[in-house]
């Protein structure tokens, strides 16, 4: 049992101050910061707490746990906590986990800020939309959660404005990372150590320094990989906040006025049971908030709560992302460090007006992992069967190295998360339709970023690139289903992530995003949950009882 | 209806799949058939493809009498056919495989569990940020 899990009694007389649906990345810090300023929360998450001692990375068998009951689909995990996922209409299969900590469970942890220029890109490009806030608005937030959640790396990064010293020095790049970063250097582009959530030293209570093992998307067994049930929910439950585990939303609940009364949900034992809050915070990711919402129907809420604009759902965007990996002829042994925590370019970041596509992407090197991993496609395609299985099993197994590449994926309404018709979960509740194809914009993207990848992995020396186009497996940003703004005819949520029609509901997780950027992005999902968090701590304090 | 796989069957089509090497059996040599059909079992898709593959691989012609060559044509019928199948099919063997100590051995790999020992990496050398450091900042200004 996890030392600061908290009771999980219902009381049906309670009437908390914030409820909180989901307990991952965002629902966490929110969590944190409203009980630490006095705040009564509760929280309800579907999974529940998980033992580092248990991730199967010291299993003999890992390797089969990692395609099936530890893969990071939900699809195939299957869990009794999971929910299925309609993805016949997408060519991205999205990913999560569900339990305390969200999908920081089986996050890299590689944590880059959004640039200044993502939020402008109306003004500056003429594409999408521009936020309603800028990075400076979400800067001192983005410092705060890289100190909660532990960020090593290095400032001084030219490829981004100037930042605060990290926590702590940036993991080890090795000598792949430096062959790479040569190869960089070579060709005149930019190269910097990543930020990562992952501890390069003894950083947080009771969390040792990654040993580099390698497998840091199966859960962290050293505790090294930051995760919110590590951390933020530690913190809030000793300010009191209320975890209960196990639990899934079926409604938000609303009165005749339309305001957010809790949310009716299946308890661990299967009961119906209601919670009464007197505001509701979503943080249940782009995919299951916008899920909820539309389940969430009402006299007051016809087409879903508070989707008076019909953008509930719209617009999702997961990144385009594409792998590169190289072939050297010289061992990499490429299982030694941690897999996608390494070094970054973002020489390709901005707009290029010479370029047939707008905005771009980042290069984020990555390792590979085990020889099963291997086997069955890792970088590329499967390994052939037959009698050039061990020739190929060997050229690839300790030798390739190379690039995810995360593309700015650009919002478009076609892109929508849906409720389907047919499709349940283990509670009888209806499954998320994904209607998903990429854009034409991210095709010419990633053409040029494929082109570009192959270019420096062959600088490095490289005697065969392997291009994965669009991986299959890549949704891990779940994002833009919920977007804020300034228009309630336009947007979901304003800057402050409370809805434009429902006074006490906000929303916190990837959902709120205008758009993607070229990065990872859990911290600016953290960091806005914080700015919210602390909206409502000095503005509304009307929500407290 | 029981599923009763003939083991030797699938053992003999594994050897095609993935070959003796030197003197490493190949995997079906290596006796574990009777392992991806236990590792199947967890999994519906994995037992799912296991049953189309067997239903193929139990077809008049049996597999066991044909050569080498007309094993491999027939599984590359197998896998024309049934792709998804196919594809999950070889998805356990590989892993059941490579979960192999001697075939860790043949690979040159240790064959640890990622955890608890993790591996050892040279620490964080600052001065490779030497010659990037002197590039001016890039970022776009709004």
């Amino acid at each position: 049992m996890h030392p600061a899990m908290s009771d999980q009694t219902h009381d049906p007389n309670r009437t908390a101050d914030v409820l909180i649906i989901g307990a991952g990345a965002s629902g966490g810090a929110a969590a944190a910061w409203l009980s630490e300023a006095g705040f009564d929360v509760v929280c309800l998450e579907q999974g529940h707490w998980q033992d580092a001692a248990t991730y199967p990375t010291a299993d003999a068998d890992y390797e089969f746990k990692q395609m099936s009951s530890w893969s990071y689909n939900p699809n195939v995990r299957k869990l009794p906590e999971d929910y299925p996922v309609n993805t016949s209409d997408s060519p991205i299969n999205p990913v999560m986990f569900n339990g305390v900590g969200g999908s920081t469970i089986m996050w890299a942890a590689h944590t880059p800020r959004f640039h200044p220029s993502d939020f402008r890109v109306k003004t500056l490009d003429g594409v999408a939309d521009d936020w309603p806030i800028s990075y400076q608005d979400i800067e001192p937030w983005y410092d705060l959660n890289d100190g909660i959640m532990g960020c090593a790396g290095i400032a001084g990064d030219p490829a981004n404005p100037p930042r605060s010293p990290r926590p702590m020095p940036p993991i080890p790049i090795g000598h792949d990372g430096e062959m790479i970063a040569a190869a960089f250097e070579r060709l005149g582009w930019h190269w910097w150590p990543s930020d990562n959530y992952v501890n390069s030293v003894r950083f947080g209570e009771g969390r040792d320094a990654c040993n580099f093992c390698g497998h840091n998307l199966m859960g962290c067994y050293q505790r090294a990989k930051s995760s919110t049930d590590l951390n933020y929910w530690p913190r809030a439950i000793n300010h009191g906040a209320e975890l209960r585990t196990g639990c899934r939303v079926s409604e938000i609940t609303t009165d005749s006025s339309g305001r957010a009364t809790g949310a009716r949900y299946f308890d661990s034992e299967g009961n119906t049971q209601h919670q009464s809050a007197r505001s509701v915070i979503m943080a249940s990711n782009g995919v299951g908030t916008p899920r909820l919402l539309l389940m969430s129907k009402s006299d007051a809420h016809p087409n879903g709560l508070a989707n008076g604009s019909r953008l509930v759902g719209k617009n999702l965007m997961f990144h385009a992302f594409a792998i590169v990996a190289g072939v050297f002829p010289e061992h990499k042994e490429p299982w030694v460090g941690p897999l996608a925590n390494i070094i970054q370019s973002q020489e390709f970041y901005e707009t290029d007006p010479n370029n047939d596509f707008s905005r771009g992407y980042t290069f984020q090197m990555n390792r590979g992992q085990g020889p099963g991993w291997t086997a069955r496609g890792g970088f590329s395609d499967r390994v052939p069967w037959g009698k050039d299985h061990h020739s190929v099993m060997d050229q690839r197994f300790r030798n390739t190295v190379g690039f995810g590449i995360i593309g700015d994926d650009l919002p478009e309404e076609h892109n929508t998360v849906t409720l389907d018709p047919n499709l349940k979960d283990s509670s009888g509740l209806p499954s998320p339709k994904i209607n998903y194809a990429l854009s034409d914009n991210s095709r010419r993207m990633m053409i040029h970023a494929i082109d570009k990848g192959t270019e420096v992995l062959k600088e490095a020396g490289a005697t065969e690139v392997t291009v994965d186009p669009l991986m299959r497996e890549s949704g891990w940003h779940l994002l833009g289903t919920a977007r804020m703004g300034n228009d309630p005819e336009r947007s979901v949520v304003d800057a402050n992530g409370q809805s434009h029609e429902v006074d006490n509901l906000f929303i916190i997780d990837g959902s709120v995003f205008v758009t993607g950027a070229a990065v990872n992005p859990t911290p600016t999902i953290q960091a806005l949950a914080l700015r919210t968090a602390d909206y409502i701590v000095n503005q509304r304090q009307d929500l407290k009882g | 209806m029981t599923f009763n796989p003939d083991i030797n069957l699938i053992a003999a089509a594994m050897d095609r799949i993935i070959p003796p090497m030197g003197d490493l059996e190949g995997a079906g040599g290596l006796g574990l058939a009777p392992e991806v059909i236990e590792r199947s079992k967890t999994d519906d898709r994995f037992w799912l493809a296991l049953q189309t593959v067997y239903a193929s691989l139990n077809a008049p012609g049996n597999f066991g009498m044909l050569d080498g060559e007309q094993q491999d044509a027939a599984l590359s019928a197998i896998e024309s056919e049934t792709p998804d199948a196919f594809g999950f099919w070889l998805d356990v063997v590989y892993t059941v495989y490579y979960m192999q100590p001697r075939v860790h051995q043949r690979l040159g790999w240790h064959g640890r569990t990622p955890q608890p020992d993790g591996n050892q990496m040279p620490p964080w050398n600052e001065s490779v940020l030497a010659n990037i450091r002197t590039r001016a900042p890039f970022w776009k200004q709004v």
